[in-house]
C-alpha cells in the first residue's frame, strides 16, 4: 500500500511553472528580502495639496495627491442620510434609527459628522459587528467539523472578541492574549478564554482517524493561519517545500510550526478528550456562588464529614451548569519537531527548534537565552514595533471592510505574488500611524470614517472619458488599484442583511453574548445530509426572541452553514477567510423574498408602519422606506410605491384566505386588531422594500 | 491549511491562464440565446435589454462576471459535454461487485500474508486478519464478456457499455478526507469541488438551473456529506454545487410564502425591478443590473425547477424502467431527474447514495451479507436504467456516467466472521469504478493481485481519473487553472496522467 498521508510529491509544477508573464519575475535569493513588503514601514511625508479646504484628514491628502495625477478629483459628498447609513452599517452594521437620522440631519455643528462616528465607536453593537470580521480570521464555529461535525463549546471565545473590540483592547495586547494568553505571567481567565483563537481548528472524529496525523493538521492550520492573518503571507506554500515566491524555507516553516507544537491538545478520533483542555466560564452569580462554596468548605473543621459532603456535592452540581471553553495549554514536556519531508509526516526530516522566518524581522536579543523562544515570545514579534507587515497587513484589512477592496487587493497576500498597493504612501502612513499611536484600533477606524474619501457619493464621476470602472464588488481590475474617486458600495454580508432586516422591523433583540442561537431554518436541513446519533439531527429551532438576536450569534455549523448565510457567500469557516466573495445569483433573491425568516420581517415592518402615528398611506411608505434606507423616497419611487401598495391591497380586499395564509405564515400576533388584508398587502410592501438592492447594499 | 481562505474574486474568476479567443463570441451567442428564451415571458425586453447594452461590446469583464455561468469553449473538441457521477457513500465492496478474485475465495479464512500488509496502516484492522473471499458469483456478461457480480442483474445487461476500472487508488483511508478527495483531489479543504471546476471551465448551458446540482438519497445512516464536498473552494461561489432536496422545495425557499400568489410575485419582481432601475440610472453600478436579473431568474426558476422535478411529467414505462416512484424519494427518482437536468444543460450532476459502510459491526446495516445485496437493490436497476435512457435518447455518446465510491474494502475481514455476517476494513489502495458514455471505451481496465490488495497493472489514481474527465470534456488538466493565494491551483494539483486506455 501507498504511504498514506503524501500530500505532494516533489516541487508542485503548477508552483514551479507560474503562467509565463511571471516567471521572469519569481525571486532570488536576497532579491526576494528587498520585497517592499518586507521593508519597514516608514513615516510618509503628507502630499501637499493645493486646496487644503478639500482635506479632512491625511487619509485625503494622500488620496488626492494621487487623484491630481490622474487629473480627477473627489466625487461630492452623499446625501446626509445616506452617508449616516453607509458609517452606521460600517461601525455597528445596523441600518441608523429614524431618531438617529433626524437628529442628525438637524444638526449644524462643524463637528456633527464626527460625533456621530464617535457615537457609533462608543456602541456596543460596534465590537459585535467587528467581532464578526474577526471570527471568520479565527474560522470560529461551534462545530469540529469534518463529516461528523457535532457541538464544540467555544462560544465564550466569540463573546471574548465582541467585548476586546467594544473596550478598545489595543491591537497587541489583543493578538498577544489569543496566540499566547495562557502563558502571560498570572494570566487572567479572559486571557485564557482568548486563546480559544487556535482552538478553532477542526477535529475529526469519524472512526479510523490516526489522531497524530489530525493533531499535525491542527497545528499546521495553526501556523498557516497566524501567518496569513498577522503577516499576509502564504506561508502554507513552504508545508512540502521551500516557498517558490516568497523567502520561506521549508525548514522554517517547520520552525514556525513548532511555537504551536507544544500544547496539550489532541485531535482525530475520541470525540471528548480532543475538546480537552477547557477552562470553565462562570456568570459573574456563578461566581459569586463558586466562591461561597469553596469559602466554606474551606473553613469546614476535621471531621464535618456530612458537611463536607453536602458542600462537595453543591459545587459539584454548580460546576454542571458552568459552561467551559476550549483553551490552549502548553506541555511540560516539550515536544520534538521534524520536518515533514514533502509535507508527509510518515516522512520525519531535520529536528528543528522554533524560530522566526530569516526573511522578516528578528527577535530581541534577549528572546531565546534562557530555553527556546515560545509561543509569548512569537505572539510579542508579531507585535513588534519593527514588524514591517503586521501594522500593514491589518491597517489594509480595515480598509477592506469600509472600500470593499484593500488598498493592497490580496488582502491575503503581501507576497511577491499579491498585488501591489494602490497607495502605497497611504497604506504606509496608516500602518504607522496605527502602531506608533499604541496599536489603537477605534482610532483607526476613526480615521478611515471621518475622512472625504470615505464619505462621496457612489454615482459614477462625470468627468471626461478617461473614468474609473465602476468601482463595486469584485471587478476592480487587478492591475489597475482603484482611484478612490468615489465612495463604496457594495453588497452587504448575510448576517447584516439579517440584523438590517430585523432593525427595520422592529423584532431585532440586542442582547450581548452568550450560547449560539438557532434561528428560523428549513425541515429537515441538517438530516439529509447528515448523520443519526451524534445528536445533530435535528436544528433545535429557539425560542421566539432568541430567533432575533444578531446573525453573528446564529450557531456555525461548518458543514452545513445556516442557509440564508450559505446563500450569501458565508464561508464555513473550516478555515481562515480575509475575503469573502460577494455572489450575485437567484438564489439569493429566493432566499431573501421567501425564507420564513424574511417573512416574518416583513410582517413585522408592516406592522410597524401601519401602527405608526402618520395621517397617510404615503407617509407610511416613507417611514417605512426610512427604516430600509435611511433617505426619503423620490417622488417616482413614492409614486411607484403608492401603486404597488394599492395593487397588492385590492388582492388581498378581495382574497381574504390568500390574507389570512400570509399572515398565519408569518407567525406574529399583533396586540391591536388590524385588518388582515391591509396588513398582508403591508407585508408584501415591507417584502419588497427589504429586497431592494439599495437595502441590501452599502452605498 | 489556509489554501482557501480568500476566493479570487476578481473579473469573474477567469485567470489568464484559461482564456481562448472564442470565448468573446460564444458569450454573445449565449447571450442572445438567453434574450431569445426569454423575451416573451412576461419581463418584458426593457430590463434584458438594458443588460444586453450594457455588456456588449469590448466591457467583456462585468459580462463575464454577471455571467459566471456563460457557455466557454473548450480547450479542444470534447467528447462529453455533461457528467452524471453516482457516488456511493461510505466505500462499496468491489470484491463483492466488480474485482472478481478466484484465489482469494480460494484462500477465504487463511490468514492474510504478513509480507502483504506489512507496514499499512488501516481505519480498524489491528494485526494480522484473515482473508475473506466473496460470497457472490460473478459471471461475464455481455460481448465484452465482462464480469460483474450476481449482485448487479440490470447492470450486467448493460456491460458492453461499461468501462469498468480494477485498478483505482486514492490517497486516503477515511471517509471524509477521502470524500474530498475523490470530489476535489485534495483532503484539505478549500479546493474546488469537480463540478465546480468544470462549470469553471466551460460554464453551463442551463439558463435557468445551476450548473453544478447534488442530490442525495438513502438511509440518513453511515458517513455523512457536507457542503465542502461540493464547494466552489477558492473558484467565485456561481459554481458551486447546488444541493437539490429530496422533501419539500427542492431549491431553498423556491416557492412563493402561503397566501402569495404568482401574480402577487410577479407584480413584486416588476416593481423590484423598476425601483431598481431608478437606482441604476442614478448611480450607474452594473451590479445593480446583475440583481435585476438576478430577480428574474428566480422568478422564472419558481416555474422551471418544479417542472423540472415533477416526474410525473414521465411515461409510465420510463418510471417502471428506473423504478422510480413519484413523491417518493430515491436513488431511482434521482437518476430519472439527473437525465431531466442534464437534459436541461446542467453540466454535472453528483448523486450521493448513502450507507455502503460496511465494517461487520452488526449482522443488518454494517454486514456486506446482507447491507450491500440491499443497497445494489437501491441502485442497479435505476443506474442501468439511466445508461439505457441516455443511450435511447441519444444523449449517452455525451454524457459520461461515472459510478464509484470514495476507496474500496480490504480483503481481509475487519471483524470475525460468522456464517451470517462479513465486514471489511477500507481500503485505499485498490478499488473498482465504472464509467459509461462520454466518449469511454468500454471494457475492462487494470487489474489487482491475485488477492485483490494491490494494483498489478495500470493503476488509475484519483488524479488520474480526474484529468481523464476534464480531457473527456475538452479541458487540459494542466492548463485549468485558477490563481489562488499566487499559484496557479489546478484540480489534479500536481499530478495526474489522462488515461489514454479509456479514451474511445
Amino acid at each position: 500500500m501507498r504511504p498514506w498521508f503524501i500530500l505532494l510529491i516533489g516541487i508542485p509544477v503548477s508552483c514551479a511553472t507560474p503562467a509565463a508573464e511571471t516567471r521572469a519575475a519569481a525571486p532570488s535569493g536576497s532579491a526576494s528580502r528587498t520585497h517592499w513588503a518586507y521593508q519597514a514601514a516608514r513615516r510618509p511625508q503628507l502630499p501637499e495639496i493645493d486646496q487644503p479646504t478639500r482635506v479632512a484628514n491625511p487619509v485625503d491628502s494622500f488620496v488626492l495627491a494621487r487623484l491630481r495625477h490622474g487629473q480627477r478629483t473627489f466625487n461630492p459628498p452623499a446625501l446626509p442620510a445616506v452617508r449616516l447609513r453607509r458609517v452606521t452599517l460600517d461601525l455597528i452594521g445596523l441600518p441608523p434609527s429614524l431618531d438617529e437620522i433626524d437628529s442628525f440631519l438637524a444638526d449644524q455643528r462643524p463637528d456633527a459628522w464626527s460625533r456621530v462616528v464617535d457615537r457609533l465607536l462608543a456602541s456596543p453593537a460596534y465590537g459585535e459587528h467587528w467581532g464578526r470580521y474577526w471570527l471568520d480570521l479565527a474560522r470560529y464555529a461551534d462545530t469540529n467539523g469534518y463529516n461528523i461535525d457535532v457541538r464544540r463549546p467555544i462560544w465564550p471565545y466569540r463573546d471574548w472578541v465582541i467585548n476586546a473590540l467594544n473596550t478598545d483592547l489595543p491591537f497587541d495586547q489583543f493578538t498577544v492574549e489569543q496566540i499566547a494568553g495562557d502563558l502571560l505571567p498570572a494570566a487572567t481567565r479572559a486571557q485564557r478564554i482568548a486563546t480559544g483563537f487556535h482552538r478553532n481548528t477542526m477535529i475529526n472524529q469519524e472512526g479510523g482517524v490516526d489522531p497524530e496525523a489530525d493533531r499535525v493538521k491542527t497545528i499546521v492550520d495553526r501556523a498557516n493561519t497566524t501567518a496569513t492573518v498577522w503577516l499576509g503571507t502564504t506561508l502554507a506554500c513552504s508545508h512540502c517545500h521551500d516557498h517558490v515566491y516568497d523567502p520561506f524555507t521549508q525548514r522554517e516553516f517547520f520552525a514556525f510550526y513548532a511555537f504551536f507544537n507544544q500544547t496539550t491538545d489532541v485531535a482525530g478520533g475520541v470525540p471528548n478528550s480532543s475538546l480537552e483542555p477547557l477552562l470553565r466560564v462562570p456568570s459573574p452569580e456563578q461566581q459569586v456562588e463558586w466562591d461561597r462554596l469553596r469559602s466554606a468548605l474551606a473553613n469546614l473543621a476535621d471531621g464535618q464529614t456530612a458537611a463536607r459532603e453536602k458542600l462537595r456535592q453543591a459545587e459539584t452540581a454548580l460546576l454542571e451548569s458552568v459552561p467551559s471553553t476550549m483553551v490552549l495549554k502548553e506541555r511540560s514536556q516539550r515536544r520534538i519537531t521534524q520536518v515533514h519531508l514533502r509535507g508527509d509526516i510518515g516522512n520525519p526530516g531535520e529536528i528543528v527548534t522554533p524560530a522566526v522566518p530569516a526573511a522578516l524581522h528578528p527577535f530581541p536579543a534577549a528572546v531565546g537565552k534562557s530555553g527556546p523562544p515560545n509561543r509569548l515570545d512569537l505572539a510579542r514579534w508579531l507585535v513588534a514595533g519593527d514588524n514591517p507587515l503586521t501594522g500593514r497587513v491589518t491597517v489594509n484589512r480595515y480598509w477592506q471592510r469600509f472600500f470593499g477592496t484593500g488598498l493592497v487587493a490580496t488582502s491575503d497576500d503581501f507576497g511577491k505574488r499579491g498585488q501591489s498597493p494602490s497607495h502605497p504612501a497611504l497604506l504606509d502612513w496608516l500602518a504607522r500611524e496605527f502602531v506608533d499611536a499604541g496599536w489603537r484600533v477605534k482610532a483607526t477606524h476613526r480615521l478611515i470614517a471621518t475622512s472625504r474619501t470615505y464619505q462621496q457619493a457612489t454615482h459614477r464621476p462625470h468627468q471626461g472619458e478617461n473614468q474609473t470602472p465602476v468601482r463595486s464588488s469584485q471587478q476592480d481590475s487587478p492591475l489597475a488599484g482603484p482611484w478612490l474617486d468615489r465612495g463604496p458600495r457594495f453588497r452587504l454580508a448575510p448576517e447584516t442583511i439579517r440584523d438590517l432586516a430585523l432593525a427595520a422591523s422592529g423584532l431585532l433583540n440586542q442582547q450581548i453574548g452568550g450560547p449560539s442561537v438557532y434561528p428560523l431554518q428549513p425541515a429537515g436541513f441538517w438530516l439529509e445530509f447528515g448523520t443519526r446519533g451524534f445528536d445533530m439531527e435535528k436544528w433545535p429551532t429557539s425560542a421566539a426572541a432568541e430567533r432575533s438576536r444578531r446573525g453573528v450569534y446564529t450557531f456555525w455549523r461548518r458543514t452545513t452553514v445556516y442557509p440564508a448565510f450559505a446563500i450569501f457567500d458565508a464561508p464555513s469557516r473550516e478555515h481562515c477567510t480575509v475575503r469573502r466573495p460577494r455572489s450575485n445569483t437567484p438564489l439569493q433573491a429566493l432566499s431573501t423574498l421567501n425564507d420564513p425568516a424574511f417573512l416574518r420581517c416583513a410582517a413585522a415592518l408592516g406592522l410597524r408602519a401601519i401602527e405608526a402615528d402618520h395621517p397617510s398611506q404615503s407617509d407610511r411608505i416613507v417611514f417605512a422606506f426610512r427604516l430600509c434606507l435611511s433617505r426619503r423616497p423620490q417622488p417616482t419611487e413614492l409614486a411607484r410605491l403608492v401603486t404597488f401598495y394599492e395593487q397588492q391591497l385590492d388582492h388581498y380586499r378581495s382574497h381574504h384566505s390568500d390574507a389570512d395564509k400570509l399572515i398565519t405564515a408569518a407567525g406574529l400576533s399583533p396586540v391591536i386588531q388590524i385588518d388582515r388584508s391591509e396588513w398582508a398587502a403591508w407585508t408584501i410592501l415591507a417584502s419588497l422594500l427589504l429586497n431592494l438592492d439599495e437595502t441590501i447594499t452599502k452605498g | 491549511m489556509n489554501d482557501g481562505h480568500a476566493r479570487m474574486t476578481d473579473g469573474g474568476g477567469h485567470s489568464a491562464a484559461h482564456s481562448c479567443p472564442l470565448e468573446a463570441a460564444t458569450e454573445v451567442t449565449a447571450r442572445r440565446r438567453f434574450l431569445s428564451s426569454t423575451t416573451g415571458g412576461f419581463i418584458g425586453a426593457l430590463g434584458l435589454a438594458s443588460l444586453l447594452n450594457r455588456n456588449s461590446g469590448a466591457a467583456s469583464q462585468p459580462a463575464q462576471r454577471h455571467r459566471p455561468l456563460a457557455v466557454r469553449m473548450p480547450h479542444f473538441a470534447p467528447r462529453a459535454k455533461r457528467v452524471i457521477c453516482l457516488f456511493m457513500l461510505g466505500g462499496p465492496s468491489q470484491f463483492e461487485l466488480l474485482d472478481h478474485k478466484p484465489r482469494l475465495n480460494a484462500l477465504h479464512g487463511t490468514p492474510v500474508p504478513a509480507d502483504l500488509v506489512r507496514g499499512d496502516q488501516f481505519a480498524f484492522i489491528k494485526g494480522t486478519p484473515n482473508l475473506a473471499g466473496s460470497s457472490f458469483r460473478f459471471a461475464q456478461h455481455g460481448q465484452s464478456g465482462a464480469e460483474i457480480s450476481e449482485l448487479l442483474p440490470h447492470l450486467s445487461t448493460v456491460a458492453d457499455d461499461l468501462a469498468i476500472v480494477r485498478s483505482m487508488h486514492t490517497e486516503e483511508f477515511n471517509h471524509d478526507p477521502a470524500v474530498m478527495f475523490y470530489n476535489t483531489g485534495s483532503a484539505f479543504t478549500g479546493r474546488p469541488a469537480m463540478g465546480a471546476w468544470l462549470t469553471y471551465g466551460l460554464g453551463s448551458e442551463s439558463e435557468e438551473l445551476p450548473g453544478f446540482v447534488v442530490l442525495a438519497s438513502g438511509e440518513p445512516e453511515g458517513p455523512p456529506v457536507g457542503f465542502h464536498h461540493w464547494t466552489s473552494g477558492f473558484l467565485p461561489t456561481a459554481h458551486q454545487g447546488v444541493r437539490f432536496r429530496g422533501d419539500g422545495d427542492p431549491v431553498l425557499f423556491l416557492s412563493n410564502p402561503p397566501g402569495v400568489t404568482r401574480r402577487t410575485r410577479r407584480q413584486t419582481i416588476a416593481a423590484l425591478r423598476d425601483l431598481n432601475q431608478i437606482q441604476q440610472e442614478h448611480i450607474g453600478d452594473p451590479e445593480i443590473g446583475a440583481r435585476i436579473a438576478a430577480f428574474e431568474l428566480a422568478f422564472r426558476m419558481q416555474t422551471s425547477v418544479p417542472e423540472l422535478t415533477d416526474l410525473g411529467r414521465e411515461s409510465a414505462t420510463t418510471l417502471r424502467q428506473y423504478g422510480a416512484e413519484v413523491g417518493h424519494s430515491s436513488f431511482a427518482n434521482n437518476c430519472l431527474l439527473a437525465r431531466r437536468l442534464v437534459e436541461r444543460g446542467v453540466r454535472f450532476v453528483q448523486l450521493y447514495h448513502r450507507h455502503w459502510d460496511h465494517h461487520g459491526f452488526n449482522d443488518k446495516d454494517q454486514n456486506v451479507l446482507h447491507a450491500l445485496p440491499q443497497r445494489c437493490r437501491e441502485i442497479d436497476q435505476p443506474a442501468a436504467a439511466l445508461i439505457k435512457d441516455l443511450k435511447q435518447r441519444g444523449m449517452l455518446d455525451e454524457t459520461l456516467v461515472i459510478w464509484g465510491g470514495e476507496f474500496g474494502r480490504t480483503p481481509m475481514v475487519q471483524q470475525a466472521p460468522t456464517p451470517t455476517r462479513l465486514g471489511r476494513d477500507h481500503h485505499p489502495g485498490a478499488f473498482s469504478i465504472w464509467l459509461a458514455g462520454g466518449g469511454i471505451r468500454p471494457g475492462t481496465l487494470g487489474r489487482t493481485d491475485e488477492l485483490g490488495y494491490q494494483i498489478a497493472e495500470d493503476g488509475v489514481h484519483i488524479h488520474d481519473l480526474h484529468a481523464t474527465l476534464l480531457h473527456l470534456l475538452g479541458l487540459d488538466h494542466t492548463a485549468l487553472v485558477h490563481r489562488h493565494q499566487g499559484r496557479d491551483f489546478r484540480l489534479t494539483d500536481v499530478a495526474g496522467h489522462v488515461v489514454e486506455k479509456l479514451l474511445g
